[in-house]
C-alpha cells in the first residue's frame, strides 16, 4: 500500500483532520452526538483553541449535543488543561476541547474528557467509537431539547488558582523576573501575559499573545520553531523564555542566553521543584531521559516507564502514589494536584519558583544536570514489515535487556535505543541515549544498520 | 406509513428527534450555502420552540463551512427575516420555525436575496444538491464568520411606520392571541415604541408547549380569544401562528371570522386603492374573492394550491400589478409591504380598512353576500387517483372545468374543487355555493372518491 497524507483520521484519539474537504462540520456534529449519547445527556463542557475552524466546528459540536438532549456549557477559547479542570470541578458529564494541539492551522480536532477531566481510556475511547460507527445516537425531542450557557471566566481563575498554591508567589514577584514569551497566538495567549506580568510580576516581553490572529510560525514549540523567541530573550536581556502550542498543554523553555532547551532537561528541572514539595513517585513515558531516574532518587523516588502518550502516562499516574509525571520530548508536564494532565502552567511557575529559591539562573541549573546524549529520528517503514523489522533487532543486540511496553526498548548499562511505531503513520520513531556522544552515535547506527 | 418528515422543493419539515435530525439541519444548510451564488451574509432567525435552539447552531456551522458569514437574528419571525434580509443586503436565509405546525414540529424555510422564497427551479437545485451531499466546504483561512444583531424586529417596526400611518390605528382597542409565539415580540415592542393598545395572550415565548395548536382558523380563535373580545370591548381580535406568517381574525362582537375571510376583506380594501389589479390566489379559496374584485373591476389569477405555485406565478407580474396575493389560510401578502406572507402588515391593513370607513367589522364583513363552503378529506391510495379525476370529469361535464390541480369545476355560484394533498395520501373535497351550503354535491363527491377507496 502506498503510503498517503493522513488528511482526516478517525480513530480511538478521536477525530482530527484538515478543515474543508475531510473533517466537515456533519463529521464534527456526529462525532459530538456520539459522545453526548455516550455520556448520556446532562452537562457537557465545551471551549477550543484559537483556530479559525473553532467557531464554525463549535457550533456543530453543540449542535450534536443539544441533539443528543446534552446541556452545553460553552467556556470560549481556553487552554486544554483549563478546560479539564473545569468539567471536573463542576461535575460536568464530559468535555469537549477543540483543538488539534501542535498540528498545523488548517487541521482541528475533537478532544474528549470524561467527567474527571481525563482523556477517554482506551476502553471508553472503543466504545464510543462503536457508537459513532453504529449511528447509535440519542435524539432529543422538542421537549426533551436543553440549552446553551457562558462561562468565560471562572475556568481561567480556578486553574491559576490551583497553580499558585504550589509555588511561593512574594518569592517569584520580589525577583521581577524579565521573561519572554512566544504564545503562538494560541489559547493562552491572553492567560499566560495576565499570569507572568500580573500575578507573577515579571517584566514579561511578549510576542504571538493576539488570539485573533492565526499561528506566526509552527505550531509546535520546538528550536528549530522558536527562532524568534530565541532572540527576543537575547534582545531584551531576558532571565528565561517560554514558548507554548496553540492549547496550552506542552512548553519549550530557552535559557538566558537564547538557546531552547532540551525538553527533558527542562522536565528533570520541574521534577527536581516537584519533588521538593510533594511527596509520591514519578512517572514518565519510555522515551524520556534516564535523567529523570538520577533526579527522582535524589529524592529518594522510584521512577515509572509507561508507553508514549499522554493517556498511557495518566492511566499510570493513576494506578501508583504518583507527584508528577510528564513527557520529555513532548513538552509536557503532569502535576496530579492541580489536575491530571498537561499543563504548561504549572510547568512555567515551579521553573520560575525553582529560579527565585535557588537564586541560580536556568543555565546554571541545566549545568549542574548529569549529562545524557540523545539522538532522534523516524524512518518510515512498509504496511506489514513493522514485525520483520522488530526481530531484526532483537537479534542484532543478543545481550540487552528489553522492555516491550511500547514498540522495543532496548536497554544497556550505559545507554538504551526505544524504537515504535507512530499509532497514525507507517513511521518508525527511533530514539537512543547515552552517556557519552560517541556510544550513542554508535547505538543509533547499529539501529538504523539492523533495519536496513 | 406515520408522517414525521418532509423534505420537499418547499424545504424541510419535520417532528425533531423522530424525523427531522440534526444531521438533515446540517446538510440541507450546506446544500443551501452550496447554492447561494449572490455575495453577502446569510440571515438565519427562530421561532419560540426549544429545537430551534439546536438547530441555529447546526444552521451556523454549516454556512460557515461554506465561507458565509451568518447574521443571527435569535427569535424572530419569517416575515422580519425577510425584512432583514433586504436591509442587510444578505444573499439569503434560513428560517427556522414550523409555523402552524405543533410544538414538537421545526421546520427549515430557504430565503433568497430579498427574502424572497425560492423558486421552483432554485429550490430543485436544492434539492439535488443536498441529495448528492457534495458540499462546497472552504479552506480553513477563508471560513465565515457570526455575528449576533438583536434590533432586526425594531428596523422592521420602523419600516411598517413608515409604510402604516400609526397616528390613526393607535386609538383601536385590539386583543391579540400570540399563540407563544414571535408575533408576541413584535407587538409588545409596538406597543411600548409606538402607543398601540394591543392586549397581548398567550404572549410568554414557550419553546415547548403552546397554549394551543398554532393554526390560524376559526376554531382556534374561539378557544380562547374570542370570548374576550366583547368583555374588553375591543375593536377587533387577531391570532397569529408561530412565525406570525398568518392571521385569523375575530369581529368586535366576538364572532371568528372563517379563515376564508382574511383574503376578501384585504382585497375588498386594496382593490379600492388600486382598483383593476390583480389578485392572485389559489384554486380552493372562496369564491367571495372573485365577487370583491368584480367589484373593483380587479382580475382574479387561480394557481394550484401551496406556496411555491404561488411563489412561481408572482414572478410573472410586476409588484404594481398585483393588488395582493394569498389563500385561505390566512396567510396575505401585501406589495404595500414587502410583499411577502405577513400576519402583522396584514392585521395593519384590517386596521386600516377600519379606521377609514368608519365602520365596525361586523358592518364590513355583513356587507359581504354569504357564501357557504364545504370541506372534507378521503385517504386514498395514489393509483386510485387517475380513476377518480376521470370519473369526475365525465360527471360534471356541464360545468367549467380546469385540471390544473386536481379538478375543479365552475358553475354560476356554485364550484367544488378535488385535489391530493402535497403532504398526506388523502384526497382534498372542497364545495362552496352562494347563499346556502351545497350539501347534496359535497355529499356526491365523498361518496364518489369514496367508492374508490
Amino acid at each position: 500500500m502506498a503510503r498517503r497524507e493522513h488528511l482526516l483520521k478517525i480513530g480511538v484519539s478521536g477525530i482530527r483532520g484538515v478543515v474543508g474537504g475531510f473533517l466537515t462540520p456533519g463529521l464534527a456534529c456526529e462525532f459530538a452526538q456520539a459522545f453526548g449519547t455516550y455520556v448520556g445527556g446532562g452537562r457537557v463542557v465545551l471551549g477550543r483553541d484559537t483556530r479559525t475552524s473553532g467557531e464554525m466546528l463549535e457550533h456543530a459540536v453543540i449542535a450534536g449535543l443539544l441533539a443528543a438532549g446534552c446541556e452545553v456549557v460553552r467556556v470560549g477559547v481556553l487552554p486544554t488543561p483549563t478546560i479539564q479542570m473545569y468539567v471536573a470541578s463542576t461535575k460536568a458529564k464530559g468535555g469537549i476541547a477543540l483543538t488539534a494541539s501542535h498540528n498545523p492551522p488548517e487541521y482541528n480536532a475533537l478532544k474528549l474528557f470524561n467527567g474527571e477531566g481525563l482523556f477517554f481510556n482506551q476502553y471508553e475511547r472503543a466504545e464510543l467509537l462503536d457508537l459513532y460507527h453504529q449511528s447509535d445516537f440519542n435524539t432529543a425531542t422538542n421537549e426533551e431539547i436543553r440549552g446553551v450557557s457562558a462561562d468565560f471566566q471562572a475556568p481561567l481563575r480556578q486553574h491559576l488558582d490551583r497553580v499558585l498554591k504550589f509555588v511561593d508567589v512574594e518569592r517569584i514577584r520580589q525577583r521581577k523576573f524579565r521573561v519572554a514569551l512566544d504564545g503562538v497566538n494560541g489559547a493562552g495567549s491572553l492567560m499566560s501575559v495576565h499570569f507572568l506580568r500580573d500575578i507573577l510580576g515579571c517584566e514579561l516581553h511578549a510576542i504571538s499573545v493576539d488570539p485573533t490572529q492565526i499561528f506566526p510560525r509552527i505550531a509546535e514549540p520546538r528550536p528549530d520553531t522558536l527562532g524568534e523567541l530565541a532572540a527576543l530573550v537575547c534582545r531584551e536581556k531576558c532571565d528565561i523564555g517560554f514558548g507554548q502550542d496553540p492549547d496550552g498543554d506542552r512548553l519549550a523553555v530557552c535559557d538566558q542566553y537564547g538557546t531552547v532547551m532540551d525538553n527533558d532537561e527542562v522536565l528533570a528541572l520541574i521534577v527536581d521543584a516537584a519533588l521538593a514539595v510533594t511527596p509520591g513517585d514519578v512517572v514518565v513515558n519510555l522515551t524520556t531521559s534516564t535523567l529523570l531516574a538520577d533526579i527522582a532518587a535524589r529524592h529518594q523516588r522510584k521512577v515509572h516507564w509507561t508507553p508514549v502518550g499522554e493517556a498511557n502516562v495518566v492511566e499510570t499516574m493513576l494506578a501508583v502514589p504518583t507527584a508528577i509525571g510528564g513527557e520529555g520530548a513532548a513538552g509536557g508536564v503532569i502535576f496530579p494536584p492541580v489536575h491530571m494532565c498537561r499543563d504548561s502552567y504549572i510547568a512555567m511557575a515551579f521553573l520560575l519558583d525553582h529560579l527565585a529559591k535557588t537564586g541560580q539562573s536556568i543555565g546554571q541549573l541545566q549545568a549542574a544536570l548529569p549529562r545524557y546524549f540523545r539522538q532522534s529520528g523516524k524512518v518510515a517503514f512498509e504496511h506489514g514489515r513493522l514485525g520483520p523489522l522488530m526481530q531484526s533487532l532483537e537479534t542484532a543486540f543478543p545481550d540487552a535487556r528489553l522492555d516491550r511496553a511500547d514498540g522495543l526498548k532496548i536497554l544497556f548499562d550505559d545507554g538504551w535505543i526505544h524504537v515504535r511505531a507512530s499509532n497514525t503513520e507507517p513511521l518508525l520513531r527511533i530514539a537512543a541515549e547515552a552517556t557519552s556522544a560517541a556510544r550513542v552515535a554508535s547505538l543509533y547506527e547499529a539501529v538504523r544498520a539492523a533495519m536496513a | 406509513m406515520s408522517k414525521l418528515l418532509r423534505i420537499s422543493p418547499v424545504g424541510l419539515r419535520g417532528v425533531v428527534g423522530q424525523g427531522l435530525t440534526v444531521t438533515h439541519v446540517l446538510d440541507f444548510a450546506s446544500a443551501f450555502g452550496t447554492l447561494l451564488s449572490a455575495p453577502g451574509p446569510v440571515v438565519i432567525g427562530r421561532d419560540t420552540r426549544a429545537s430551534g435552539g439546536m438547530m441555529r447552531h447546526a444552521a451556523t456551522s454549516a454556512l460557515l463551512a461554506c465561507g458565509r458569514d451568518v447574521i443571527d437574528l435569535g427569535v424572530v419571525s419569517t416575515p422580519v427575516m425577510q425584512h432583514s434580509i433586504g436591509r442587510l443586503d444578505a444573499a439569503g436565509g434560513i428560517s427556522i420555525g414550523a409555523s402552524h405546525n405543533a410544538a414538537e414540529w421545526n421546520a427549515l424555510k430557504f430565503l433568497g436575496p430579498r427574502g424572497t422564497y425560492l423558486s421552483t427551479s432554485e429550490a430543485g437545485e436544492l434539492l439535488d444538491i443536498y441529495h448528492l451531499r457534495k458540499f462546497d466546504y472552504v479552506e480553513w483561512d477563508r471560513l465565515g464568520k457570526l455575528t449576533e444583531q438583536h434590533d432586526a424586529i425594531d428596523c422592521y417596526l420602523d419600516d411598517l411606520a413608515r409604510a402604516f400611518d400609526f397616528e390613526s390605528l393607535k386609538r383601536f382597542r385590539v386583543v391579540v392571541d400570540c399563540c407563544n409565539g414571535t408575533s408576541a415580540l413584535i407587538l409588545s415592542r409596538l406597543n411600548e415604541r409606538f402607543g398601540f393598545r394591543f392586549i397581548l395572550i398567550n404572549a410568554r415565548p414557550e419553546g415547548r408547549a403552546f397554549a394551543h395548536e398554532p393554526m390560524t382558523n376559526a376554531a382556534v380563535l374561539g378557544l380562547q380569544l374570542a370570548p374576550l373580545i366583547e368583555p374588553l370591548q375591543a375593536d377587533a381580535g387577531f391570532l397569529f401562528d408561530a412565525d406570525s406568517d398568518r392571521v385569523a381574525i375575530a369581529d368586535e362582537k366576538g364572532q371568528a371570522l372563517s379563515e376564508e375571510m382574511v383574503l376578501p376583506l384585504l382585497a375588498d380594501y386594496q382593490l379600492q386603492q388600486g382598483p383593476g389589479k390583480i389578485v392572485l390566489t389559489n384554486l380552493s379559496t372562496t369564491a367571495l374573492v372573485d365577487l370583491v374584485a368584480e367589484r373593483h373591476g380587479g382580475i382574479v389569477v387561480r394557481t394550484p394550491v401551496g406556496r411555491q405555485a404561488a411563489i412561481d406565478a408572482l414572478s410573472a407580474y410586476r409588484p404594481e400589478q398585483v393588488a395582493l396575493a394569498g389563500e385561505g389560510t390566512g396567510a396575505v401578502m401585501l406589495p404595500r409591504f414587502r410583499f411577502v406572507y405577513d400576519g402583522i402588515a396584514s392585521m395593519l391593513t384590517v386596521l386600516t380598512l377600519l379606521a377609514q370607513r368608519g365602520q365596525q367589522l361586523s358592518q364590513i364583513v355583513g356587507g359581504f353576500p354569504q357564501y357557504s363552503m364545504l370541506k372534507g378529506e378521503v385517504p386514498l391510495e395514489s393509483k386510485r387517483l387517475p380513476l377518480l379525476f376521470s370519473g369526475l370529469r365525465e360527471r360534471y361535464a356541464d360545468g367549467r372545468q380546469s385540471t390544473l390541480d386536481g379538478l375543479r369545476v365552475d358553475w354560476p355560484d356554485r364550484w367544488f374543487h378535488v385535489r391530493v394533498s402535497q403532504t398526506e395520501p388523502i384526497v382534498r373535497v372542497i364545495c362552496e355555493q352562494r347563499g346556502e351550503a351545497p350539501r347534496a354535491l359535497f355529499d356526491a363527491l365523498m361518496e364518489q372518491t369514496r367508492s374508490l377507496a
